[in-house]
């Protein structure tokens, strides 16, 4: 089964700008959207999800918040909290619920450090 | 209480510039990665004025429709910023974000987002940065569209006195090859500007040191 | 540390030599190794070691040179590329270990890398101490003299201003304006400060040089501002910049806008002045074409005159050649001849009095009276169809004037009212004292003062206010050809003025005319002088009858309707065989017999002899062509006899048969 990836972003454009780095990086991957915290959490509930990334800057529950609650789910999976917000406190707080920081706008330049961590602790896990 | 008595000495303006500056330019650097073409900037403006003024200052210097992302701050300081575009160059800006990827229709449809996404980025990092650079942090709203005239864009201001002062900061940005311009505007109130003033003072502690 | 070089004087000429030439040192931080390197224009600016600078040296250096004032500022400025700014570019003092102080301007960027951490900061630093100078002077003279300054980076929505600038446009002072904001200011249907070069493309911009109609922000005042610039390329961008200056040129505007209304107006005056001047010229050239062609008719008048005196003399000759008893019809024809020549002379008399060749004789004259006297002749001009009245006042006032030229001026007058009456009509004479007052609505010909009036008057056809309008040109006439020489009225004309009044018309067509003569009254005093007695017209009697005896018809009907005029009862014969049949009638008295000397068959003295015979005590007068002494010559008349020579006028007539009457 192939590696899929969850893209939560209230922005479409985020979301195929995501889309597009990941596909440079990782083409045979299966990618998933969600546009909301809420919806992120029904799709991880009915498929099987292998990593995330998350937009730290969504209304109602922010990205970091649902960040933590996966954590609690799935506690090995890969997540990454990408956001324009590169304030020193939103790095310091992804750290602590073990997600890597990505910087937007996202590139494959700029994913890659995640991307092959990622690959690398799903080949070690499997 | 009147602008003499709560104004930037002139190392405070220079410091508040480069910390401006600072922002602006990783802002310019994302947008470049944005758009794939080379951002020019202008040097920042700061002034600080009646809100009153403020809201003339604008109506003044824009008469015809535009567009914008605003995005509320706060923190130690708080205010509001501006990502400002002539409407002529919003489509443009979208056309350049999301590449020769998207139908012209996808693009239409998808404009809203863009710029939302656009401001985002691009006010996101320089406020960020800025707080970095004052070691503090602040929290941002969701970005949000705005179309009107400049008067509609600063007029109502929740929650500040219209008689206070704010800081009126402003920076213009092209993109020559796609035909994107626009620029940044900041207000922020009297009580941040006071807090501001502290942070700026610590800032230049830091860097003076025994010359300041 | 690198020690100060000594100051050397060779090197502090090199230095002010590389300064004018703007030459250019350069430095590389590196921000991770904090390393300042530099090259030798860059030490010798800040007074370092060259050879320190390929080495490097602490960052600290950097500030080392910066006068006391500036340090804080610059380290500001360079935190901010070491934070991630990009741009640098400052304005700062360095001071020399001599004490000199100089300004730099510093323009550098700084490097990211590939994850935008800072990496170097890179940059040029020149000599601006001159420039700075001149900027100062530029400042003062800007405000001084109210002078703007912008400049613009093409591509941006914003504009680089001075102080002075946004004062020029009623503006908030501040340092950068918005494009929209800038030519905002400038009123309709003028092109903007900054133009969009995208719309032209750079040379759209030319001619840098323009002046823009704006309403200040502040006060919403009108204002006229010139604006100077040029285009500067930027080759690392492929871009311009346009710079340029701003200045209010309201006061040198309205005074064009003045000066061009004076012109228009001045247009408009001078066009007014031109009609007027041309109306002059136009009434100039009317008075002398009337008098050119009064000249030229005297003169042709007086040529006319002295051939009717080559051809009259010649009639003359032949006349008294032929004799009494030549061929009566040879006779008649010459008369004929005679009578028209003499009608000829008649008609140059008027042309030369028109001409006013002919000397007036202006003599006190009393209207009325001239009117009576002019009976005969208006009779006679006018047909039986139109009815004559002749008024005048008891107390009309006297004027001087040709009495004989009045006369035919009247005469003129009634003969043209005559012709408009082709179907009979009324036609009056008038004479009034008027006077006439000084008003703005007066003509300029008509000099205000006491004027006797006399108006002829018809029932006739009228004329156009056009034909009104030509009526007193020379050869005018809206007669047929052969009915009247047109020049009536312009002697009637001629006359007037030359009297010192002037003419005036009213007339409506199908209604009829009035032509008033206007002659200035004689001074009071200086009336009823000099009354000639050919003025007087002694008056016949009803009950008074004259035999008129004389072949030639034309002559008879004129002596008999003179006589009728005057008041005689009048018995008329062709011969002096009629004469005798109408004496031996016996039933009419007959109380003078007026004959012709020179008739064919019997003479007049034997018809007078005759007469005397069957009327004893008749009174005879004999009127003759021929000189008295002529006729008593041929033995044909006894002396004392009364004789009215011919041609005869009506006064004399009248006095001659009068006195003998009275005798």
């Amino acid at each position: 089964m192939p590696v899929t990836v969850l893209i939560v972003d209230d922005s479409k454009l985020a979301r195929i700008v995501a889309g597009k780095a990941l596909a440079e990086l990782q083409p045979e991957w299966q990618r998933l959207e969600a546009s909301s915290a809420e919806q992120a959490l029904d799709i991880v509930s009915d498929h099987p999800v292998d990593l995330a990334v998350i937009d730290f800057n969504m209304s109602e529950k922010d990205g970091l918040a649902l960040a933590a609650e996966l954590r609690m789910l799935h506690p090995t999976m890969p997540l990454a909290i990408i956001t324009a917000n590169v304030q020193d406190e939103v790095i310091a707080r992804a750290r602590e619920v073990g997600a890597a920081f990505v910087a937007k706008p996202v590139t494959a330049e700029g994913l890659k450090g995640f991307v092959s961590g990622a690959a690398l602790r799903l080949r070690s896990k499997a | 209480m009147s602008a003499d008595a709560i104004s930037l000495t002139e190392l405070e303006t220079d410091a508040l510039t480069e910390i401006v500056n600072i922002g602006v330019s990783r802002a310019a650097s994302n947008l470049r990665k944005m758009v794939g073409a080379h951002v020019l900037l202008s040097i920042p403006a700061i002034e600080v004025v009646s809100q009153r003024r403020a809201a003339r200052l604008i109506s003044e210097r824009e008469i015809t429709q535009l567009v914008a992302i605003r995005q509320d701050f706060d923190g130690p300081f708080s205010g509001r910023a501006l990502l400002i575009f002539p409407e002529s160059n919003s489509l443009e800006l979208v056309r350049a974000v999301t590449g020769g990827d998207l139908s012209p229709q996808e693009v239409l449809d998808i404009e809203e987002d863009t710029l939302a996404e656009t401001g985002n980025v691009i006010l996101n990092s320089c406020l960020a940065t800025m707080a970095n650079m004052l070691q503090r942090s602040l929290t941002m709203t969701i970005p949000e569209v705005l179309r009107g005239d400049g008067a509609k864009l600063f007029d109502v201001w929740e929650g500040s006195n219209s008689d206070g002062l704010v800081l009126f900061l402003y920076i213009d940005f092209a993109v020559r090859e796609r035909d994107i311009r626009g620029y940044i505007a900041m207000l922020m109130d009297l009580p941040s500007l006071t807090a501001l003033k502290t942070l700026l003072g610590e800032f230049i502690e830091r860097i003076v040191g025994d010359d300041g | 540390m690198a020690e100060p070089p000594p100051v050397d004087p060779t090197a502090e000429r090199l230095r002010a030599v590389l300064a004018a030439a703007g030459a250019s040192g350069t430095w590389d931080w590196d921000i991770r190794g904090g390393r300042l390197y530099f090259d030798e224009r860059f030490a010798e600016l800040y007074g370092l070691n060259p050879a320190d600078g390929h080495t490097g040296v602490r960052t600290g250096i950097f500030f080392s040179a910066i006068h006391s004032e500036d340090r804080a500022r610059m380290k500001i400025a360079v935190a901010g590329i070491v934070g991630g700014a990009e741009r640098f570019s400052k304005e700062f003092r360095v001071q020399s270990p001599d004490g000199t102080v100089r300004w730099m301007h510093g323009r550098g960027q700084g490097h990211l890398d590939e994850h935008d951490e800072p990496l170097r900061f890179t940059g040029l630093l020149i000599d601006v101490t001159e420039r700075k100078r001149t900027e100062e002077r530029l400042r003062i003279a800007q405000s001084a003299g109210g002078v703007g300054t912008f400049e613009y980076v093409d591509g941006f929505a914003t504009a680089t201003v001075s102080t002075e600038f946004c004062k020029l446009l009623g503006l908030h002072p501040t340092h950068a304006l918005p494009v929209r904001t800038i030519n905002g200011v400038v009123c309709d249907g003028h092109p903007p400060i900054i133009p969009d070069a995208e719309q032209h493309g750079v040379s759209g911009i030319e001619p840098l040089h323009g002046e823009f109609r704006i309403l200040r922000r502040d006060d919403g005042s009108e204002r006229w501002v010139a604006r100077r610039g040029e285009i500067v390329r930027e080759s690392e961008t492929n871009g311009y910049r346009f710079i340029g200056v701003l200045y209010d040129v309201t006061a040198a505007k309205v005074a064009e806008a003045r000066l061009q209304e004076l012109n228009d107006t001045l247009e408009a005056r001078v066009r007014e002045e031109v009609v007027e001047r041309q109306q002059a010229e136009n009434a100039l050239r009317q008075a002398q074409k009337m008098e050119a062609v009064g000249q030229l008719t005297g003169g042709i008048a007086h040529d006319f005159n002295n051939l009717l005196t080559i051809i009259i003399g010649n009639i003359d000759t032949v006349s008294r050649r032929l004799g009494a008893g030549g061929d009566p019809r040879a006779r008649r024809s010459l008369e004929n001849a005679q009578k028209g020549a003499e009608r000829a002379a008649s008609l140059t008399q008027r042309l030369l009095a028109f001409s006013r060749l002919q000397p007036l004789e202006p003599k006190p004259t009393d209207v009325a009276r001239l009117l009576a006297g002019m009976s005969d002749l208006l009779t006679r001009s006018i047909s039986e169809a139109i009815s004559i009245q002749v008024r005048t006042p008891p107390d009309l006032w006297g004027i001087e004037v040709d009495p004989h030229q009045l006369e035919n001026a009247i005469l003129n007058l009634a003969v043209n009212a005559r012709d408009a009456m082709p179907r009979g009509g009324a036609l009056t004479i008038r004479a009034d004292n008027i006077t006439i007052k000084a008003a703005p609505s007066l003509p300029s010909y008509v000099v205000p003062g006491a004027y006797v009036e006399v108006a002829v008057t018809d029932t006739g056809i009228g004329m156009a206010p056009d034909t009104m309008a030509k009526v007193f040109d020379p050869f005018f006439t809206t007669k047929e050809v052969g009915k009247g020489t047109g020049l009536g009225l312009s002697m009637v004309y001629g006359f007037v003025k030359q009297s010192g009044g002037h003419v005036e018309i009213r007339s409506e067509l199908g209604a009829g005319t009035t032509i008033c003569i206007f002659l200035p009254r004689l001074a009071a005093g200086s009336e009823h002088t000099a009354e000639e007695p050919a003025i007087t017209a002694e008056l016949g009697r009803r009950s008074e009858t004259i035999l008129v005896v004389e072949d030639d018809d034309d002559v008879r009907v004129y002596t008999v309707e003179i006589l009728q005029e005057l008041g005689y009862r009048v018995i008329e014969a062709a011969d002096g065989e009629a004469a005798l049949r109408a004496l031996n009638s016996g039933d009419t008295a007959i109380h003078l017999l007026l004959t012709d000397v020179v008739m064919p068959g019997m003479s007049g003295s034997e018809l007078a002899d005759r007469a005397r015979v069957l009327r004893p005590g008749l009174k005879v007068l004999f009127t003759s062509g021929y000189t008295r002494d002529a006729i008593m010559r041929d033995g044909r008349l006894e002396p004392g006899l009364d004789l009215l020579p011919k041609p005869f006028t009506y006064v004399s007539l009248a006095a001659k048969v009068r006195a003998l009457l009275d005798r």
